[in-house]
């Protein structure tokens, strides 16, 4: 069976390497059927990537620990899922799983556009088969799954924090957002080595950039959530190099979406998309090498390992060599158009743009500080979370506002009485909030003041935009209000579903700032009986009892919650103890209003032999809107990404016109 | 003929001066940052640094009542100096002899008296360690 799987991988070496020469040659000597060879290879990647998968889990499946990756981490006693799941749960299987993903985009970038942008795509396959020949190799020569020793009787286990449902999905999307951001990165490059001027590459790419897009974004949600329940320090992103990786690449990715629509719709900042996805693309590599290098101290030490030094190749590799095609191919990035008014709907795109590019280069140099610090002044130091909530704030609050302002200010140019008219609204509605909120003492908090008001200002724009454009299509087509609503986001996807992505946004500037800058924490040692207040509630100490688990042996503090006189039931909080891993792992107590949306978060930070408890306590306001922000980030990412066959047929005809004034 | 001007050029000159003088004004009120530093570079240091190193076998005390006691000594073994630590606050489950942690605090009479809930211990969550 290792066999099987050292050869799948093999042969997509040799696949891919066949793709990378025979697609560069076909695309210099406009060779079609030398093209299309090419294009199959591309696509048979992901055949033999796939046995490659399987393979290993069907060891995995059998608990074949004569796969020493398999050994490494499973055991007898694990549950199935996490069985399965270890696939990505070592550095091999990632890379593995890296491959397979990129395997199935590529083909199906390659399937969805060949016909429709053939000159383009031939260009394409050897940029994805360069991308793919990496990970290939790395997996052929220096990493490999398929190692195997004399199977001992029992795996190693897998690390208890890891077995929890969250990491089962967590990095499936993690990973689909990172290896997505290759498709637009790949299209862009193409572009620029077909000595395009066009956009068609920004059309081609932009579901899959979508897709990854938002795959990145509810990953690192769902990221979050394992955080707060599993690791359980009372928070739920610490600003960890680990956490920075996946954070960057979706900021730059989200300004790219933004400026991408400005060169649509006014063929302005070509050169500065370009940028951006080489930016996304190479800190989705950055990201992979942080945590693969050890070069930085993070909370996760999936850090130790040789693999880090060819990243940073490959990094530099990517960066320069775009760059240098960037440079070469200048005059083709020129834009005729020009910025009318500082007062304009493309302007706000590009203060929006400026503030995330802001922030993601902000968060990249806090990482990088360390290393950037030593190796000039002999010293690491490290930045702490005070330096990241400064700047979050310094640029979240402007952008949280710039939501609310950008989709209702007109392209080109906008006078100050129209402005006037159309947010008065808006602004009257988060005067309101603020002064209402200050006076129920909020003002505890002047940075969640001016989360609260600017988002009230953000939903109040939003609900006038959906309530303007359904009056509109109800006196277009007549109907009913819910009928008008439906057909008026049906047939604008894209701007409809963005504003429900905005809202999102909103919800979780709302759950983060109530969850981080509201909270109430207590803590102290209990004896059964005995009682301790946070914030409205009170938690007394019942009992504590040890149950068997399928893998592990559970002991809980029982704690009876009151508020206000009110029982309202037990939380328990407690500890895992893991035979086969030898590893304890701490179990928060979480109950949730879902009224509120407040959670009260119980963490036994000891156990001790004579019965007593340690705890720390928090209360948590409007947290659980983070979670619900992730699902109407969903909906709004699937309405937008929805196909829209009038959106398609309208950019055929564009793009048919485009192609025949260029040949001509 | 006059050059038209460029109102982007003027948004972005000043969106990056803004950044920069932000950036220079938050380094300036709050610093930059804390040294991070193995415990063999400890000796003389002032002030709070971030003291990063494997946890030596022997730890003691209560982390709630007291404080917990622990050696740390520089990763992987790079130096056998070792440096006691006093700690209070939290602790995570995966502390043990062996892990890497971090812990802010400063030197005080030999002592690295650490900041309460500073400890951060490195997860072993994923990716085989570096063979030898």
């Amino acid at each position: 069976m290792p066999e099987l799987g050292r050869a799948a991988l093999v042969a997509t070496l040799g696949l891919v390497l066949y793709a990378l020469v025979a697609g560069a040659v076909a695309a210099r000597t406009r060779r079609r059927r030398l093209a299309e060879s090419a294009q199959t290879a591309l696509l048979l990647t992901f055949v033999t990537t796939g046995v490659a998968t399987l393979v290993l889990l069907l060891a995995f499946a059998r608990n074949d620990y004569s796969f020493v990756y398999v050994w490494e981490l499973t055991s007898d006693q694990l549950p199935i899922q996490y069985t399965l799941a270890a696939l990505w749960g070592g550095q091999a299987g990632s890379l593995l799983f890296w491959l397979l993903l990129l395997t199935v985009y590529s083909a199906a970038a390659v399937l969805l556009n060949r016909r429709a942008s053939r000159d383009l795509t031939v260009w394409v396959v050897p940029v994805l088969a360069t991308v793919m020949l990496f990970f290939a190799f790395m997996l052929v020569v220096v990493s490999s799954p398929f190692a195997t020793q004399v199977a001992p009787a029992d795996g190693r286990g897998l690390n208890p924090s890891l077995q929890n449902p969250y990491m089962l999905v967590h990095p499936i999307f993690l990973y689909l957002g990172y290896v997505g951001l290759t498709i637009p990165f790949a299209f862009a490059i193409g572009s620029l080595l077909a000595r395009r001027k066009d956009e068609r590459w920004i059309v081609a790419t932009r579901r899959a950039t979508l897709v990854a897009w938002t795959a990145l974004g509810v990953g690192q949600l769902i990221g979050s959530k394992w955080a707060y329940e599993e690791v359980g320090w009372g928070g739920f992103y610490a600003w960890d190099p680990v956490e920075n990786a996946a954070l960057m690449p979706w900021l730059a990715a989200t300004a790219f979406l933004h400026s991408v629509m400005v060169q649509e719709k006014r063929g302005m900042l070509r050169l500065w998309n370009v940028l951006l996805v080489i930016l996304a693309f190479s800190l989705s590599i950055f990201g992979t090498f942080l945590t693969r290098s050890g070069i930085l101290s993070s909370v996760h030490s999936f850090t130790e390992s040789p693999i880090g030094a060819w990243f940073l190749g490959f990094l530099a590799f990517v960066v320069l060599g775009s760059l240098l095609l960037v440079f070469a191919r200048l005059p083709l990035l020129r834009t005729r158009a020009r910025l009318e008014s500082l007062v304009s709907r493309e302007a706000t795109f590009l203060y929006n743009n400026l503030l995330l590019v802001a922030l993601t280069l902000t968060i990249l140099w806090g990482v990088t500080y360390p290393i950037v610090h030593e190796m000039f002044l002999g010293e690491s130091r490290i930045v702490g979370p005070g330096y990241y909530n400064f700047f979050f704030v310094i640029f979240g609050l402007p952008l949280l506002l710039l939501m609310g302002i950008g989709p209702l200010v007109a392209w080109r140019r906008a006078s100050l009485r129209s402005l006037g008219l159309t947010f008065a609204w808006p602004a009257g509605v988060a005067a309101v909030t603020g002064l209402v909120l200050l006076a129920l003492g909020a003002g505890s908090s002047i940075p969640g003041l001016i989360a609260y008001s600017f988002s009230a200002f953000v939903l109040a724009s939003i609900g006038l935009e959906f309530v303007r454009g359904t009056r509109a299509r109800r006196a277009l087509s007549g109907g009913s209000w819910p009928s008008a609503f439906a057909a008026l986001v049906s047939r604008n996807r894209r701007r409809y579903g963005g504003y429900i992505v905005h809202a999102s946004i909103v919800v979780l500037a709302i759950g983060i700032a109530g969850a981080s800058l509201y909270d109430s924490v207590g803590e102290g040692r209990l004896t059964r009986g005995s009682s301790l207040a946070v914030g409205d509630y009170r938690l007394t100490y019942r009992d504590l009892v040890e149950r068997p688990g399928a893998n592990a042996t559970l002991v809980r503090a029982v704690l009876d919650v009151e508020r206000g006189g009110e029982q309202l039931g037990v939380v328990e909080a407690g500890k895992n103890a893991y035979t086969v891993e030898r590893q304890v792992s701490n179990e928060v107590g979480v109950r949730t209003d879902y009224l509120t949306g407040e959670d009260l978060f119980v963490i036994a930070e000891q156990v001790n032999p004579d019965g007593s408890v340690y705890l720390r306590v928090f209360v948590k306001p409007l947290v659980n809107l983070l979670w619900l922000a992730g699902f109407i980030f969903l909906l709004g990412s699937l309405i937008t990404l929805w196909p829209d066959a009038r959106e398609q047929r309208r950019l055929a005809v564009r793009y048919r016109g485009a192609e025949a004034h260029a040949d001509s | 003929m006059a050059r038209k001007r460029n109102p982007a050029r003027l948004v972005i000159a000043l969106s990056v001066a803004a950044v920069l003088a932000v950036f220079l004004l938050y380094t300036s009120i709050a610093g930059d940052g804390t040294p991070s530093l193995a415990p063999s570079a400890l000796a003389g240091k002032k002030g709070v640094v971030t003291l990063v190193g494997d946890v030596r076998p022997g730890y003691r005390g209560d982390s709630y009542a007291g404080g917990l006691r622990f050696k740390l000594s520089d990763r992987d073994g790079a130096s056998k100096q070792t440096v006691t630590v006093v700690y209070t606050g939290s602790v995570s489950d995966q502390f043990r002899a062996g892990r890497e942690v971090s812990v802010k605090g400063e030197l005080r009479n030999g002592t690295f008296v650490a900041v309460k809930d500073s400890l951060v211990t490195k997860c072993p969550s994923k990716y085989t360690a570096k063979k030898s």
